[in-house]
């Protein structure tokens, strides 16, 4: 049986750091969420967001790349060359293999294309739109761009699956390794949340957290009595997970293991999280990775701080771990890195990874008052918790649309 | 309208969206090596469009240097002197 070893991780960090710097603050439980404000009219935006304002896509993959790429490509490919950098692996225009592949996550895509097109129309009186806009506004694109640049003729595949997007294209991607379909693949996820109709779209739903200048870090609060819903977010993240063989053939830096991936589907309600669906894609995670419960040390939590679905999910959590849900150590680090729709599943993935690997639990930000619907597991609070010599963890993700993704990493401890 | 002023956008363009040294613009230079593919041509058309509130018509032969798509512009001019 082929097992999966993760070899290069990454995550864009907003602040314009390195993926260390961005996991050291959320090991800190520092929020990076700010107050975004947007002039933009009728109504101007202003609302706690994970902006990466110090993100630059002419520094960090180059101008001419960055120019034919909308704002989730620009993300999403910073984010798969650093990782590919760190699994060890060069970049050669001449390179190509037909046993790599890429398998992308994005919820919008290149929505901002598309609706930046038709301000230039409606608003502006523009009558036509320039050549490059279908290229930047498809939803494919990302992952394109990136087979393009690393010479990936296994697959290219994207899955706009809601907030389970990145963490499907993950398993997905496992599977074409398990499978052996493919001996390396790019997986992750970007998306570009902070647009004029999808931030109106959320607002309508009645489920952002309100913030100002003072009070838009801690405005996400999963699983505390005070929480007031969710925070959206901009960014990306990426893994490069390789067949196991492969990668000790090629001395490259064994982080973990991907163990295993269950996916399915409550059929139930479109927003409405089902307890049961979750149970039954935890178990087939944990199955699908030759895991007891009882080897689980830490979940990084879906946890986006909704009124209905925290409490759902922890309920969830203790079914399925029964005795040793006191005991199990479990966070919503969206707290601190807010909800990045598409791509959440790619960094609470790489969150959960560094955790294992640096053997350090991140904790939930700004959590100082558990909801009682709320208890019943370990809540990390205040800082991280260390040497743990945690055997494996899981990274969960529940999207609208019923379905749910679950990633079952092992340490190499 | 002169062909300095064609090339001017040109070359803005190309320094604004790609890392080709400005020294290698010039009419002689071939699209191909240049790595000017045919969206960034589209784009730059459109460009040209945009700049000089022209609309030009389709080309049956794709140009292949900078000097050639230049008189693309340049042949439209020519041919609609009030377009300028």
């Amino acid at each position: 049986m082929r097992r999966v070893a993760v070899t290069g991780v990454s995550i864009v960090d907003p602040q314009g750091g390195s993926t260390q710097d961005f996991f050291n603050r959320i090991l800190l439980g520092q929020s990076s969420i700010t107050f975004f404000q947007s002039d933009e009219q009728p109504k101007a935006i202003a609302a706690p967001a994970l902006h990466c304002t110090g993100f630059s896509a002419e520094r960090t993959i180059g101008k001419a790349l960055a120019s034919g790429m909308d704002r989730y490509s620009q993300l999403g490919v910073a984010a798969v060359l650093d990782a590919w950098s760190a699994a060890g692996l060069p970049i050669d225009p001449e390179q190509e293999n037909d046993r790599w592949g890429v398998s992308w996550g994005t919820a919008l895509g290149g929505t901002h294309a598309y609706e930046h097109g038709l301000r230039e129309m409606w608003k502006n009186g523009k009558q036509r739109l320039p050549p490059m806009s279908v290229v930047l506004g498809m939803n494919n694109a990302c992952s394109s761009h990136i087979a393009i640049k690393l010479g990936l003729g296994a697959s290219c595949m994207t899955y706009s699956i809601a907030c389970a997007s990145a963490a499907t294209a993950i398993g997905e991607g496992f599977n074409k390794i398990k499978q052996g379909e493919a001996d390396l693949m790019v997986v992750g996820g970007s998306d570009n949340p902070l647009l004029y109709g999808v931030f109106r779209a959320w607002e309508a739903m009645r489920v952002l957290s309100p913030g100002n200048a003072e009070t838009s870090a801690s405005a996400c609060r999963p699983f505390d009595s005070t929480r007031s819903g969710l925070v959206l977010g901009e960014g990306a993240a990426a893994l490069i997970l390789e067949d196991w063989d492969h990668a000790v053939k090629r001395s490259a830096p064994i982080i973990c293991e991907l163990g295993g991936f269950g996916a399915n589907c409550d059929h139930q309600n479109l927003v409405r999280p089902d307890q049961n669906g979750q149970v039954k894609a935890i178990h087939m995670a944990l199955t699908n990775a030759g895991l007891q419960p009882q080897d689980i040390g830490y979940i990084n939590a879906h946890g986006t701080a909704t009124l209905e679905g925290d409490p759902i999910e922890i309920s969830a959590i203790k079914e399925v771990f029964g005795s040793h849900a006191p005991d199990l150590p479990v966070s919503a680090t969206k707290s601190s890195h807010g909800h990045l729709m598409g791509a959440s599943g790619a960094i609470e993935a790489v969150i959960t990874v560094l955790a294992l690997s640096q053997d350090a639990l991140p904790p939930t930000a700004n959590l100082t008052n558990i909801d009682p619907k709320c208890e019943g597991v370990m809540h990390i609070v205040g800082q991280s918790i260390k040497n743990t010599s945690v055997k494996g963890a899981i990274s969960n993700c529940f999207a609208f649309g019923g379905s749910n993704a679950v990633l079952a990493f092992k340490g190499t401890h | 309208m002169t062909n300095e002023t064609s090339l001017k956008i040109l070359r803005d363009f190309l320094l604004e969206r790609t890392e080709i040294p400005a020294e290698k613009i010039t009419p002689e230079a071939s699209l191909e090596e240049l790595g000017i593919d045919s969206l960034t041509q589209l784009e730059l058309l459109f460009e040209f469009e945009e700049k000089l509130n022209i609309s030009l018509p389709d080309v049956d032969e794709r140009p292949k240097t900078i000097g050639e798509l230049i008189s693309v512009v340049e042949k439209y001019l020519s041919e609609n002197p009030s377009a300028n």
